[in-house]
């Protein structure tokens, strides 16, 4: 089951930094911006009702997100499974876990989220610390990839 | 006094000058604060800072003059009978956490019990979570009936359990319905308990004439009636406040201290450990005087207008369920888009520039029983108009619209 969550949420991530990822770069109104942001976190597999577990919620979100993470013993490679109550924060996550999705942890500190979300214009939402959650995520998946 | 003029009104509030973008309707979370009390903190700071009750000095008694007319003022609004009967609190919070740090350890025993509605707060809930456990008190809480009010049959079950306290809300802060408090109070002060309101919402809808009002108890926070954060008010009848053990310890609040044991003062300095907010305190008492020079009867009407505009506009947008009874609302509507999260149009609210609220409103155990994963929160005040109303049905209409 797991697997098979982790297969499919890297080839819709995959997915996403191709088609989605440059749209999102080129000027739009806001209602297209969103409709983007929603329709990209339509590409990663919802999380099963019973594997939305205490243990894999994101803390202090106002929309309730999950995260699951494997490392792959032999590559040391990190995937992640998430899922979000609330649309448009599923999509701005999706968006987070394309640049984190798959790197070894040596990999990983070489990310610098904050400039690939200036990069398509999403800054904000990643300093709109409390209401949807990035910032927490982020943290996570720092906690769960050092440990 | 003449009708109630809402773009007069507005004028008083300098804040609509510096964002005129924004449509604020999340007035249940704070309000603003008009000229008036703005002026009053700041030439307070400016003129005649000192601290209170202390001095030697000229400037020390007027400050302390200052002080002590805000809580005339407040006990003139109130109609409370004695001024030691207006705790200055820094809010309903800190009102609501001196209650049951007093009650639990004075007139509390275990085995007694607390009641409390599904409608409550989290200030009215946790406080005494905190200390059932070690206390040894039960914690009981009214269920919903239908149109999600308080149960009155379940109420009245529970009251045969004969509560020690029985602590209400006067307005549900997530769904605006105003509670039926003249007789859930009188039943349970006929029942032999102490009652306890939490104001904090009601305030700015009715304020309760407390010499026949059936509370011994009434807290309420100066920022949602005008007033400046970090103000609030614990008003309590003489002879209960006098029995409360003191949260707080420190400076002014004793009569005598030495190393072994310390008496304490008379009220109201018995309950206001430490230098007070002196400055908040005079803020609110302006926020009063500028609210009394208008009509309570007009607002609400005014408010109740809005309200039932805004319902009107709603029908006409697929898929949006209102949780409130707009007849029986001080002026706030909770809802909610069939199958999405609240957060969602929330953002999309963000977007367009109108301030709302979204989530649980601290007010998770009634989300829960709902069974959902919180709401939207319009909150409307008297300065907010018409055209703003039409505004934000047409911001829901598209915000909607993408959800879709």
């Amino acid at each position: 089951m797991l697997q098979q969550l982790i297969a499919d949420t890297a080839n819709g991530l995959q997915q996403i930094c191709q088609h989605e990822l440059p749209l999102l770069q080129q000027p739009a109104d806001w209602q297209t911006k969103y409709r983007l942001l929603m329709q990209l976190g339509k590409k990663l597999p919802a999380l099963p009702e019973k594997m939305r577990q205490p243990e894999y919620l994101v803390r202090g979100c106002e929309s309730r997100a999950w995260l699951l993470h494997y490392q792959d013993p032999v590559s040391g490679k990190h995937f992640f499974v998430l899922d979000s109550e609330a649309r448009i924060v599923k999509g701005l996550l999706a968006i987070m876990l394309c640049f984190v999705n798959g790197k070894t942890s040596a990999e990983l500190t070489d990310v610098e989220l904050s400039r690939h979300f200036d990069a398509l214009n999403l800054r904000p939402y990643l300093s709109q610390s409390r209401g949807n959650g990035l910032n927490l995520m982020l943290q996570r998946i720092q906690t769960v990839t050092s440990a | 006094m003449a009708a109630f003029n809402p773009l007069e009104f507005r004028q008083h509030f300098p804040f609509f000058q510096s964002q005129p973008d924004w449509i604020y309707l999340d007035n249940a979370a704070t309000t603003h604060k008009p000229q008036q009390v703005i002026a009053a903190e700041l030439a307070f700071y400016q003129q005649a800072n000192s601290n209170v009750h202390r001095g030697a000095h000229q400037l020390s008694q007027q400050a302390t003059a200052l002080y002590e007319d805000a809580r005339e003022t407040v006990k003139s609004f109130l109609n409370a009978r004695y001024r030691e009967e207006i705790i200055f609190t820094s809010g309903t919070t800190a009102a609501f956490n001196q209650l049951a740090f007093g009650l639990m350890h004075s007139l509390l025993k275990p085995g007694d019990r607390i009641l409390i509605s599904t409608l409550e707060h989290h200030a009215n809930i946790v406080p005494w979570q905190l200390h059932c456990l070690t206390q040894g008190v039960i914690l009981d809480v009214v269920p919903l009936d239908s149109q999600l009010m308080p149960d009155l049959e379940a109420y009245q079950a529970l009251l045969a359990l004969k509560p020690k306290v029985v602590s209400l809300t006067q307005v549900s802060n997530a769904l605006g319905h105003i509670l039926p408090l003249q007789q859930m109070l009188s039943a349970a002060k006929a029942a032999g308990a102490i009652t306890i309101v939490d104001g904090a919402q009601g305030i700015a809808w009715q304020v309760p004439d407390l010499q026949q009002y059936p509370a011994d108890f009434y807290c309420f926070s100066g920022h949602k009636l005008y007033g400046p954060t970090g103000i609030g008010v614990l008003y309590g009848k003489t002879a209960l406040l006098e029995q409360l053990k003191p949260l707080l310890g420190g400076g002014e609040m004793i009569s005598e201290v030495s190393f072994q044991q310390s008496s304490f003062a008379a009220l109201p300095a018995r309950l206001e450990a430490g230098t007070p907010n002196i400055a908040g305190a005079i803020g609110l008492a302006t926020a009063i005087r500028f609210l009394r020079q208008f009509d309570a009867k007009l607002i609400n009407q005014y408010k109740g207008k809005l309200l039932q505009q805004f319902a009107d506009g709603l029908a006409a947008i697929p898929g949006l369920r209102s949780l409130t009874q707009v007849t029986q609302s001080a002026g706030i509507l909770s809802l909610q888009l069939l199958n999405e999260h609240p957060n969602d149009l929330a953002v999309l609210l963000n977007e367009q520039k109108i301030a709302v609220r979204a989530g649980s409103h601290c007010a998770m155990p009634l989300f829960a029983s709902l069974q959902l994963p919180g709401a939207v929160r319009f909150a409307f005040a008297p300065y907010n108009l018409p055209t703003e109303v039409e505004k934000t049905l047409e911001a829901l209409q598209a915000a909607t619209d993408i959800l879709r």
